[in-house]
């Protein structure tokens, strides 16, 4: 017996336990998610107004969307703006919140919850309140900034009544919940091994060399899962415009998936939909490919031998 | 691990098996699809319709279920495109016809045709009747009523010297009395007299009321004469002494939100739907108002407004389920019937399609007569299928467009149209 | 002397550090807490300070009644129960079929595993709502509709845990190779390495996946508005709905009730976050 086929048969027997690991997740993909996913790519082909049958009309859907839809562009286009803006700066918001709550201080256990709230408090009351301080008129936000309006004799800020700034207002308002990737860059945090604090104390590191020579490098698996999660969230991003600016005004947070929306429930128009869905799929599956070339800048401590 | 695995298979079997117990009853069910769900304000009074029928006879169980207004519109979407949809339930009016000709509703007119005194069809308006009809036969009845009135606060009419004698009738009426109704102070609205694109007011309303439209009877788009050019600048220079932005951040309403601009006393007059009195009504609100029909233009004018309605409809999930067929026929000439109605208003604060029943309720309410008096006059968007959210979706952006300046009147109206005949090439280019 | 001199004066530094802590993180809070507050305070108004909406903040007068009313105008106990029963299996499900997954992408060489990895991404960036009445049709195809089975059953599958598996698959990652090695070499197999070594080490993140999962199916009302077509099946986050009425409707007993039903998540993530403290000494690095 060689090494090499001691080896061979390692492989071999991982191949398997490998396959038997995710089981699980692979039979529940066979069994209960390819039947619905290959249906919606096949109505993406056929004209279905989800009461009579679906008929199929080959590549019209697409060609539609692709050259005779302006709609379409446009609410890729404000996706694409929303991405752009609110994925890195989730980031960096969920990540300073994370260092800020990982001190060992009196209380961090309240202090963490209290951030953690806007999480857990119902849509419909954070959009209330979002009116309650954006509201050109009555907002807290504006009644604050009324000197400061009279002072420079400007007319007060609309928000998100303004074309020019709904996307930001709302992306603003998405950083309310920062605290979701928060919790994942502080379950990270507690997984970097102390001795090397404690070595880089040694050597007379301070707070900051720790965190970026430390701190930060171990956190990139987090970082990247943040990332890749956001670009895929951001780009199905919806609800909040749904619910505060119907997507308004002049279209400005009109976003993909609103259309999308809009497609189905409003114009029935299935076929169209599912077919706008898996465009969408095949953006983002390829910006997600790219992006996961990045892969081998994320620091994995299980990486090192 | 093991532990966790046997316990989780014994709960899940156990569900299962629980799950298939079915009511105690020998009797038919007829499943029925409601807006008011437990904990509702509606879901006693629903109940006790629903209770009073099963009792009223032994062959057939109807077994009611009540989703939030919000929630309804997906469930019996999923539920009418999988073909497993309640044998009886509620849906929306002016698109009946859609379901109709996809063979998901059961003709009603054979129904009555088999059983004349089944529906006091005189009792019901014929403009909705129009809008249940397909292929000359109704495939739906209509179930509840709306319309769009002005409201008018009296209190601020009173600090203002006005009085209900004052209530405008006419557009040039209409602008001479919100003059007087807005107040300002230091360039802040604090109050304003009316605004034609607040509220429920829309521009095919504005459109109506002068003979014109947004389609032609073939459905092609219009909005390209003159008369559409000045009605919209009419809407937009209405208050003209105001930026756009200080309209529109005074206005801002949010339905889902329960945000109201008249109901909050912001606005002294504006146009909406008889739900306003609802949410009035049920708030205790601490001030006087009334209603009127909505001003129309000063010359040929129509009086007209837009109404709409809920329809009441049976399914049919293609099963040839015909002892449910007859039980929800039961069940609809229940609905339909006088007393019920009159219940039915009652409970849920709708205007019912019952024209007596609804005069009856209406007794002790002059507001609430008055309404009615317009539901009479009321007209339902017409069903385009290549934009099914014409008025929407479809319109909104090139409204706010024209409204705020981005765009002028008269390419607002012209992007409009060119964007209905780009989705009339592609809903042919699909067919 | 000079020692106990340095250690004063470090002791002094971290004293004004904790301060200045504490200062910016009441600040802060009081920015996350602004909207409990405005949930706390609409669900005390009466229907016609409801009316003035966003231009009243304070109730005049608490109605604490609502609180009662909210409880009492449904079937809070028996929505509680369903909650419960579909919570609780979900995150059983889901933290089995998601760890087990997150270990296979994680620590295993299997054919073709990259490429399973990317259709585990792909399969979150269809939006639901185009696959939701293929979905519907399944389940009724195969006899689920009327039962809870359509909210259980495929977290034991994987269905809905992609982004749980990323997560852990990410820590999974972070734990050092020496430790499994070791632990093959004394004869252990991978059921045992993954039970023994894994998820003891990664607690914080076990830990966040059931609080997600949790937060997740406790508050999803479309799930069960959907699927579930028996009323006695309804559960809490759907049953609540009933307060969002056509025309705005009882905000007050909405926001009452939804204060309730957070309560049981923010007693959790108290509990949770206190897994996020300790930090994880690894005994196999050396230094």
């Amino acid at each position: 017996m060689s090494k090499s086929s001691s080896i061979k048969k390692l492989k071999k027997q991982e191949n398997f336990i490998g396959y038997l690991f995710a089981s699980p997740w692979i039979t529940g993909l066979i069994l209960l998610g390819i039947f619905p996913i290959l249906m919606s790519l096949f109505i993406s082909f056929t004209n279905y107004n989800m009461i009579s049958d679906p008929k199929f009309i080959g590549f019209e859907n697409y060609r539609i969307l692709f050259t005779n839809d302006n709609l379409f562009w446009q609410s890729l286009g404000n996706t694409v703006y929303h991405v752009i803006i609110a994925v890195p700066l989730g980031i960096v918001v969920g990540l300073s919140l994370a260092f800020l709550l990982n001190n060992k201080i009196k209380g961090m256990g309240i202090y963490r919850t209290l951030f953690y709230l806007p999480n857990v408090v119902s849509v419909v009351a954070m959009s209330l309140l979002w009116l309650w301080l954006y509201q050109p008129n009555f907002g807290l936000i504006n009644q604050l900034l009324k000197p400061l309006y009279d002072l420079l004799k400007m007319e007060p800020i609309t928000w998100y009544l303004d074309p020019k700034l709904s996307k930001l207002t709302l992306i603003l308002m998405g950083l309310w919940t920062a605290g979701g990737s928060m919790v994942i860059y502080l379950a990270q945090m507690q997984d970097i091994p102390v001795s090397l604090y404690e070595a880089a104390e040694m050597d007379g590191a301070g707070w900051f060399k720790k965190a970026t020579l430390i701190t930060l490098p171990l956190m990139t698996p987090s970082i990247f899962f943040n990332f890749i999660m956001g670009l895929i969230g951001s780009f199905q991003v919806f609800t909040m415009a749904y619910i505060m600016t119907s997507g308004g005004p002049s279209r400005s947070t009109y976003y993909y998936a609103y259309y999308l929306f809009d497609k189905m429930m409003a114009d029935k128009a299935m076929g169209m939909a599912s077919a706008m869905a898996w465009i969408l799929l095949f953006i983002v599956l390829i910006i997600t490919i790219l992006a996961l070339r990045l892969n081998k800048y994320v620091f994995y401590l299980g990486d090192e031998t | 691990m093991k532990k966790i695995m046997i316990i989780m298979l014994a709960l899940i079997t156990m569900l299962t098996i629980s799950a298939c117990t079915n009511d105690p009853t020998d009797r038919i069910t007829i499943d029925f699809w409601h807006m008011a769900p437990i904990g509702s304000e509606a879901f006693t009074p629903t109940k006790q319709l629903i209770n009073a029928f099963n009792e009223s006879q032994d062959t057939y169980f109807v077994k009611g279920t009540g989703f939030s207004f919000w929630d309804y519109w997906d469930k019996i979407a999923v539920a009418i495109s999988s073909r497993t949809a309640p044998d009886i339930g509620l849906s929306t009016l002016d698109d009946v016809p859609a379901r109709a000709s996809s063979g998901v509703l059961y003709n009603i007119s054979e129904l009555i045709a088999a059983d004349p005194d089944g529906i006091e069809i005189d009792q019901l308006y014929q403009n909705q009747l129009d809008f249940a009809t397909y292929q000359n036969n109704l495939y739906a009845l209509p179930f509840t009523a709306t319309t769009r009135v002005l409201y008018y606060n009296l209190d601020m009419f009173q600090a203002a010297g006005l009085t209900e004698a004052d209530v405008p009738h006419t557009w040039s009426e209409l602008k001479t009395v919100a003059k007087k109704l807005d107040v300002v102070s230091n360039g802040v609205i604090q109050q304003l007299g009316f605004d034609p694109s607040y509220g429920n007011a829309t521009y095919h309303g504005w459109l109506w009321q002068a003979g014109l439209d947004f389609f032609d009877a073939e459905l092609n788009p219009t909005l390209n004469t003159q008369k559409h050019i000045d009605i919209l600048y009419w809407i937009k220079d209405f208050n003209s002494e105001f930026t756009r932005n200080q309209l529109v951040a005074f206005g801002d309403a949010n339905t889902m939100l329960g945000i109201n601009p008249f109901a909050s006393e912001r606005v002294a007059m504006m146009v909406e739907t008889d739900g306003l009195y609802e949410i009035i009504k049920n708030a205790n609100a601490d001030f006087n108002f009334g209603v009127s029909y909505i001003p129309i233009p000063d010359e040929d004018g129509i009086r007209v407004n837009w109404g709409s309605g809920f329809s009441i409809e049976m399914y049919d999930n293609g099963k040839n389920e015909t002892d449910q067929k007859q039980g929800a026929w039961e069940f609809l000439k229940y609905l339909m019937s006088y007393n019920i109605q009159l219940s039915l208003a009652e409970a849920n604060g709708w205007i019912m399609a019952h024209k007596g029943a609804m005069t009856k309720f209406a007794e002790d309410d002059p507001i609430l007569q008055r309404m009615l008096e317009e539901v009479a006059y009321a007209k339902d968007k017409v069903y385009v299928p290549y934009a099914p959210s014409w008025h929407g979706n479809d319109w909104q952006s090139y409204y706010t467009a024209a409204l705020s300046g981005a765009k002028t009147v008269e390419m607002a109206l012209q992007d409009a149209r060119n964007n209905y005949l780009q989705k009339r090439d592609n809903y042919n280019a699909t067919r | 002397m000079v020692k106990s001199e340095v250690y004063k004066s470090k002791k002094r530094r971290q004293l004004i550090v904790h301060i200045i802590l504490h200062i910016v993180l009441v600040l802060c809070s009081l920015v996350f807490v602004f909207p409990f507050l405005w949930m706390l305070f609409t669900a005390l108004k009466t229907p016609a300070e409801l009316l003035r909406g966003i231009q009243q903040f304070f109730p005049t007068v608490p109605q604490w009644q609502n609180f009662v009313k909210a409880i009492t105008s449904i079937p809070f106990f028996m929505y509680l129960k369903n909650s419960l029963i579909v919570v609780i299996l979900v995150v059983i499900g889901t933290t089995f079929s998601a760890t087990t997954a997150a270990y296979a992408f994680a620590r295993l060489n299997w054919k073709g595993r990259d490429k399973w990895f990317v259709i585990m991404l792909a399969t979150m960036m269809l939006p639901i709502q185009v696959i939701l009445i293929p979905t519907y049709i399944l389940y009724s195809k195969i006899g689920w509709l009327g039962t809870r089975l359509p909210l259980i059953v495929p977290a034991f599958f994987g269905g809905g845990a992609a982004f749980y598996i990323f997560l852990l698959r990410q820590f999974f990652k972070g734990i050092p190779k020496e430790l499994s090695e070791s632990a093959i070499i004394d004869g252990a197999n991978h059921w045992q390495i993954f039970i023994k070594i894994m998820l003891p080490l990664s607690k914080p993140a076990i830990v966040t996946v059931a609080l997600f999962t949790f937060m997740g199916s406790w508050n999803d009302y479309f799930g069960p508005l959907i699927f579930l077509s028996n009323p006695d099946h309804w559960t809490l986050a759907l049953g609540l709905r009933a307060f969002q009425t056509q025309y705005g409707g009882q905000y007050n007993l909405m926001m009452a009730a939804s204060i309730l039903i957070m309560m049981p998540t923010l007693i959790l993530f108290f509990l949770a976050q206190r897994t996020f403290i300790e930090g994880i000494k690894f005994t196999g690095i050396k230094g």
